[in-house]
């Protein structure tokens, strides 16, 4: 190229990018109406170029990083030449529109300058329901996409500013919240249209072919600096297997296999091996499957490296046709999001052998999704939240507690708008003692959260992980304790599966409680010093009972550190098998 | 609550002056204000440990240039980051909470999100009470404040013996759904007291923060107990110091909400006094801006480390209350919150980036020049204080730019070596990236702008607001080095450089209101409902007592009333303002109006008929300060130093102007008369730049104002 870029004014338009992104995104927030979007935060916002490739992402949410570039470019290629001027684009299809899965949906804007598109506000936002077997359209129970809701191929929402009057309305009549969902398109909407006017400020500054030489080389420099990330890796192949637990009341394990290769300054994810597609509602599209790879690899980069495309470009990812990472039509994936966290804490442990350093031993494995709907005063309800989170030690600390998946940076739902607002009452939230992976440094410990329901005929649903797999540890840490759902009712306790797939319906007083999966510790637990042990136990984190048999920790008659007994126990403990 | 006993000795008569100090991480600056309007200003090294000292010695050494003397003073006005450093540096109280069963673990987890993405090693901040000091008792309320489960207070009487035995210093209390119901809240409270050794800090939700949101709530109430004892010994120890100095008047504090408020209320309420230093300055922005003409402005403060901005539309401050302390960089908009902790009350609306003259500049492994965040802060500074910096920073880029003076700042308070400058920006700019000394440091000023429109675009496009439509206000030490240029990136046509720039938040304390403002969650439909108007009126009123009881009264006392709306379904409230008076069916279309025009405004677009929200309501009570509204502009310099120290020097103004001969002058060598630049304006606290394609005046009240020609393109 024969251009010559001034470092200086590419640091400034990436400012410029950023700041559009991130205005469009902070104005998605404050207007969305449901939930799941506004306090979630479950969506994301990206400037792109006039190839539909992201300039610059909102920081929202890290499984969506990579998801705008097939999107855009299937729309691209089905409207090339109808594209003008004051349109706007719905999708949300996985097949139809290169989507993620049915209720997240883009709303997608092409910036004209000169009767030139010059880029693109893109939007995409996880809806409140999108129609199809259950409320959330979540369904684990779901065998094709046709039960799974509303299916959008990119169509025109606006026709050159012109509102489509039919769009709407059809969207209305097929959803169970048609107030939500229309308001946080028109959510969506408004920040498409900040993004357009962001974009089009920088260009009246600077010109066209100025904004556009510099989306060009923003893109090469996130290229150099994710090739010298790279470069620093120790090259080799790098193998690793995790599962989820499976659908239904028994559950078949789901295998991930992953083979990563780092050679020189490119990675190559290889999904070769990995189970086929299920008859359930987990089925990851292959462009999620990247966008999972995409944002796993980047938190390895360091902070610095721009959220534009240019940075995947070192980066392959490979998946079997119709696997569980790479699904054909017709599979279902409505809750395909626990497939994404797998994806992300595989490609972790894989590089937990390649710099063991820089990745924690596995956490919750993402969110924990119950949903319950039914009605009320003759109006349907619907409550669904995602319940995060806990990770694994790292070589330097003890896992964090409260803390969002890695791949999905969401936030809680306030218990007392939950109360107001539903008829729920939450009778505990906190962290559960002794569930926390022993280690030198431990794991953090599981969340438990309890639902009370205060009315009846309410349908039930959740989707939880980590019971038959555990979050393992590293270097010689232990796993985590396994998770849990149990409802209590009239009819007594039940154990529910990770991903029940019948029906449940709740009454009033019935109780369901889950306990969330504790991160795996690091570093063997016979070394973390006796101190911290303690400190545990005084913070309730660790009973006496759990002290000495993961740690070899023994209290003395007053509940000071009996230090013979703990040096004698460990030493015991240390000849054991592990 | 237990207030302090100390108070400060007031003099019988007013005398009309009335001082201010601002304690800063550096300086301590001082402003007096004459009651003939005359400004006085001093700065002296803040001095760690005993920041009285420093308060002590510019009080006097202003009184002696007044040839006052120091009993004098009417009133002592003061901001202080005390209660933020409390928090930054882990030396709160040692602190306990008490909350409902099933409940102590609503701190730690906090929203989940956390502030950085793409970190797998990232921490969170630690809890500000440890679980061992997070104590259940058995109660539940309901959202409407209806009893669950009754309050065990055999359960409480134990936990208030395990809180003797732990010797707590401070504790907060906060039960879920207590917005709506106080009768749990207050009777452990009543335990406590009766049990805890009297000095114990004690404070409840529904008292610092009666709204809905739990983490939130006892996030607020946690930070407040955290921060009370050691505001309250910093407050009482201040009075005694002033008061065995001589120092007469009586002591008010500045609150982040942009109000002052009498030091014994702000020993209840510490958490009300976090951003007391920021908010000074925009009021001052506010105030002094609106008596010149401009009511439409944004601030610009740039210091060492960072820059903020702030929004000021019709002379009106705009205030959030999603703000978080102790989270490092304040990006009010920001979208990821988790880093510091949360505190629910109204604080002025200010974004800040890590720009700032001591900046550090480098380049990263993408071949990028970047402008901070890390800073050289005042030790060792940028490389031209020979102080043991050698990494090129803004501000050495400033003075290679002939900005800055090339031998000394703060009328040669502070030596400065160019030398040291052009050899650090040679070697980590010019160097790596082959360019010559002027076009990499012209590269580094305009990076740092880049940097800081962000800043300038959080408070307006994110909110709906153009720039363009308003002038830059600009104070900080480095503000009038960037403003000009800054506003021409972001197309503003006009800049403001207040009198005692340099201190000025400091001067903005001489002209902010005393003000106590409370709210309390509503949470209706705004709908043809009678009893609706009548229930909003009896609430404002409630409030408005509460208001009055704090505030005391005056005639001069002016009450507002303000209401957070939303569309139903929404998470966020948009403030509007409500006519005080008897509300009626008719003020409800005008309600619904006001937000409809509010939320065009922000996002857009309204939603029609879509349900609306009230959730929350506000009673504000102001009372303005005595005295003169503006500075009289005395035409000469506040700080009585000598002149500049040359008549001209060379200064670069980029590829389009080259280096230019620029004359160097003092503010009041400026008239109302524009006067063309290219110009250099130095006082004591700090330099003016008028590129050469702008004119300069000085206004009745003193203000520099640069005219920035229309928009050339580069």
């Amino acid at each position: 190229m024969s251009f010559n870029v001034d470092p200086i004014l590419l640091e400034v338009f990436k400012n410029g990018f950023e700041a559009v992104a991130d205005e469009m995104a902070l104005i998605l927030m404050r207007t969305a109406h449901s939930p799941i979007v506004r306090d979630a935060m479950d969506f994301s916002t990206a400037l792109c170029d006039a190839q539909g490739e992201n300039l610059a992402q909102g920081l929202t949410t890290p499984m969506h990083l990579g998801s705008f570039r097939d999107a855009m470019r299937h729309l691209m290629e089905e409207y090339a030449g109808d594209i003008h001027d004051g349109d706007v684009f719905i999708g949300n299809d996985p097949y139809l529109a290169s989507g993620q899965h049915l209720p997240d949906i883009y709303v997608v804007k092409p910036i004209f300058h000169d009767a030139q598109i010059e880029g693109w506000a893109a939007t995409i936002a996880h809806h409140v329901d999108v129609g199809g077997l259950v409320p959330g359209s979540n369904s684990l129970s779901a065998v094709e996409i046709h039960q799974e809701g509303l299916r959008l191929p990119f169509l025109k929402l606006r026709r050159a500013g012109v509102p489509d009057p039919v769009l709407p309305r059809v969207i209305a009549a097929n959803v169970r919240t048609p107030d939500l969902v229309l308001g946080d398109i028109e959510a969506q909407l408004a920040a498409a249209m900040a993004g357009s006017r962001g974009l089009t400020a920088m260009i009246e500054r600077y010109g066209a072919a100025t904004v556009r030489a510099y989306g060009v080389a923003l893109h090469d420099y996130a290229e150099r600096l994710a090739r010298a990330a790279f470069r620093e890796l120790p090259d080799g192949v790098y193998t690793f297997e995790d599962h989820i637990d499976g659908l239904g009341d028994d559950p078949k394990p789901i295998l991930f296999r992953l083979t990563l290769t780092i050679a020189d300054d490119e990675v190559t994810a290889d999904w070769a091996g990995t189970s086929p597609q299920v008859a359930g509602g987990i089925n990851a599209p292959i462009s999620f499957c990247k966008s999972n790879v995409y944002a796993a690899l980047r938190s390895i980069m360091g902070a610095d490296v721009p959220n534009c495309h240019g940075y995947t470009r070192p980066i392959h990812v490979i998946a079997p046709e119709s696997s569980v990472l790479n699904c054909s039509y017709p599979a279902p994936c409505g809750a395909r999001g626990i497939t994404g966290y797998r994806i992300v804490d595989c490609v972790f442990g894989a590089l937990a052998a390649a710099v063991p350093d820089r990745v924690s031993a596995d956490g919750a494995g993402g969110s924990t999704l119950p949903s319950f709907s039914g009605r009320i005063d003759g109006t349907t309800f619907v409550f669904s939240e995602c319940v995060m989170g806990v990770w694994g030690a790292t070589s330097g600390h003890d896992g964090q507690e409260g803390v969002p998946h890695m791949a999905s940076n969401q936030a809680n739902v306030p218990i007392e708008t939950i109360e107001a607002d539903y008829p729920i009452r939450i009778e505990r939230y906190s962290l559960a003692q002794d569930t926390g992976g022993p280690g030198f440094n431990r794991g953090g410990l599981g969340i438990v959260r309890e639902y009370r329901v205060l009315a009846d005929d309410v349908y039930f649903g959740v989707r939880s992980d980590k019971i038959a797999y555990p979050p393992h540890g590293l270097n010689g840490g232990s796993p985590g304790a396994p998770a849990s759902n149990l409802l209590s009712g009239s009819g007594g306790d039940q154990v529910l599966p990770a991903m029940p797939t019948r029906a449940m319906t709740l009454g009033t007083g019935d109780l369901y409680r889950h306990v969330m999966a504790g991160g795996g510790g690091f570093g063997n637990p016979l070394d973390r010093e006796p101190e911290r042990v303690i400190e545990d136990m005084l913070d309730d984190r660790v009973s006496e009972a759990h002290a000495r048999e993961a740690y070899g920790v023994v209290l003395s008659l007053n509940g000071t550190l009996d230090i013979p007994a703990t040096t004698a126990l460990r030493a015991r403990m240390k000849d054991l098998p592990r | 609550m237990k207030t302090s006993s100390c108070i400060i000795g007031v003099t019988d008569m007013a005398s009309g002056y009335r001082i201010a100090a601002d304690i800063g991480g550096t300086f301590t600056d001082i402003a007096c204000l004459s009651p003939d309007g005359t400004l006085t200003t001093a700065k002296t090294p803040t001095t760690p440990g005993d920041y009285a000292a420093a308060i002590l010695t510019g009080i006097a050494d202003v009184a002696g240039r007044l040839d006052l003397p120091v009993d004098r003073f009417d009133e002592i006005l003061h901001a202080s980051t005390i209660a933020t450093n409390a928090i930054l540096e882990g030396k709160g109280a040692r602190t306990a909470l008490v909350t409902t069963e099933g409940f102590r673990d609503v701190l730690e987890m906090r929203r989940i999100r956390v502030p950085r993405l793409y970190e797998p090693l990232y921490r969170k901040p630690a809890p500000l009470v440890p679980r061992r000091l997070r104590l259940e008792v058995p109660e539940r309320l309901g959202p409407r404040g209806e009893v669950i489960r009754e309050l065990d207070t055999e359960a409480v009487r134990a936990v208030a013996d395990a809180l003797a035995a732990h010797e707590v210093e401070a504790v907060a209390i906060c039960f879920l759904h207590s917005y709506a119901n106080p009768q749990h809240e207050m009777a452990v409270e009543q335990i406590l007291r009766e049990t805890l050794p009297e000095g114990t800090f004690i404070c409840a939700s529904h008292d610092v923060l009666p709204e809905i949101r739990e983490y939130e709530r006892t996030s607020t109430t946690v930070v407040n107990a955290y921060i009370g004892p050691v505001v309250s010994r910093y407050l009482c120890a201040l009075q005694i110091r002033l008061r065995d100095a001589g120092v007469g008047g009586r002591l008010l504090m500045m609150q982040s909400s942009g109000g002052l408020l009498d030091i014994d209320r702000v020993i209840e309420r510490p958490a009300t006094v976090v951003e007391s230093g920021p908010a000074a300055g925009v009021v001052g922005a506010a105030r002094l801006g609106g008596k010149a003409g401009h009511g439409d402005v944004i601030t610009f403060d740039m210091g060492g480390t960072t820059a903020k901005a702030s929004l000021i539309e019709g002379g009106r401050l705009v205030s959030t209350d999603e703000y978080e302390v102790g989270g490092g960089i304040s990006m009010s908009s920001a979208l990821a919150k988790g880093g510091g902790y949360a505190l629910r009350l109204p604080v002025i609306d200010v974004s800040e980036v890590g720009a700032g003259g001591g900046s550090i500049v480098r380049i990263d492994a993408g071949g990028a020049l970047k402008v901070g965040p890390d800073s050289a802060g005042a030790v060792p500074g940028p490389a031209c204080y020979d102080a043991g910096g050698t990494d090129a920073t803004v501000t050495d880029a400033n003075v290679v730019l002939g900005y800055l003076n090339p031998t000394a700042l703060a009328g040669g308070s502070v030596p400065i070596n160019a030398r040291l400058s052009r050899e650090a920006i040679e070697r980590s700019v010019c160097e790596p990236l082959d360019r010559d000394l002027l076009d990499a440091a012209w590269g580094i000023h305009r990076l740092a702008n880049s940097a800081m429109m962000r800043a300038v675009k959080a408070v307006s496009t994110y909110r709906g607001r153009d720039p363009r439509d308003f002038a830059l206000f600009a104070f900080g030490g480095n503000g009038g080095i960037h403003a000009a240029a800054l506003a021409r990136e972001l197309g503003m046509a006009k800049v403001i450089v207040p009198p005692g720039a340099g201190v000025f938040s400091a001067v903005g304390l001489l002209f902010t209101d005393h003000e106590v403002s409370r709210s309390n969650t509503f949470g209706r439909t705004l709908g043809p409902d009678r009893a609706l108007p009548v229930d909003m009126a009896a609430t404002f009123k409630r409030l408005e007592d509460t208001v009055r009881a704090e505030l005391g009264t005056s005639p001069q006392l002016r009450l507002t009333w303000r209401a957070g709306l939303r569309y139903r379904g929404q998470g966020f409230e948009l403030s509007i303002d409500i006519e005080r008076g008897e509300l009626d069916d008719a003020s409800l279309p005008a309600i619904r109006a006001a937000f409809e025009a509010e939320h065009r405004r922000s996002y857009g677009h309204d939603l029609g008929d879509h349900a609306i929200e009230i959730v929350t309501l506000r009673a504000i009570g102001t009372i303005p300060p005595n005295g003169p509204q503006t500075i009289r502009d005395a035409g000469k310099p506040v700080v009585g130093t000598s002149g500049p120290s040359a008549e001209a020097r060379a200064a670069y103004f980029g590829p389009d102007h080259g280096l230019l001969e620029t004359p160097v002058v003092t503010r009041a060598h400026l008239s109302e008369a524009p006067r063309a630049g290219p110009l250099i304006v130095e006082e004591y606290e700090g330099t003016t730049i008028v590129p050469p394609d702008c004119t300069a005046l000085r206004d009745a009240h003193g203000n520099i104002v640069i005219a920035l020609a229309s928009r050339a393109s580069q």
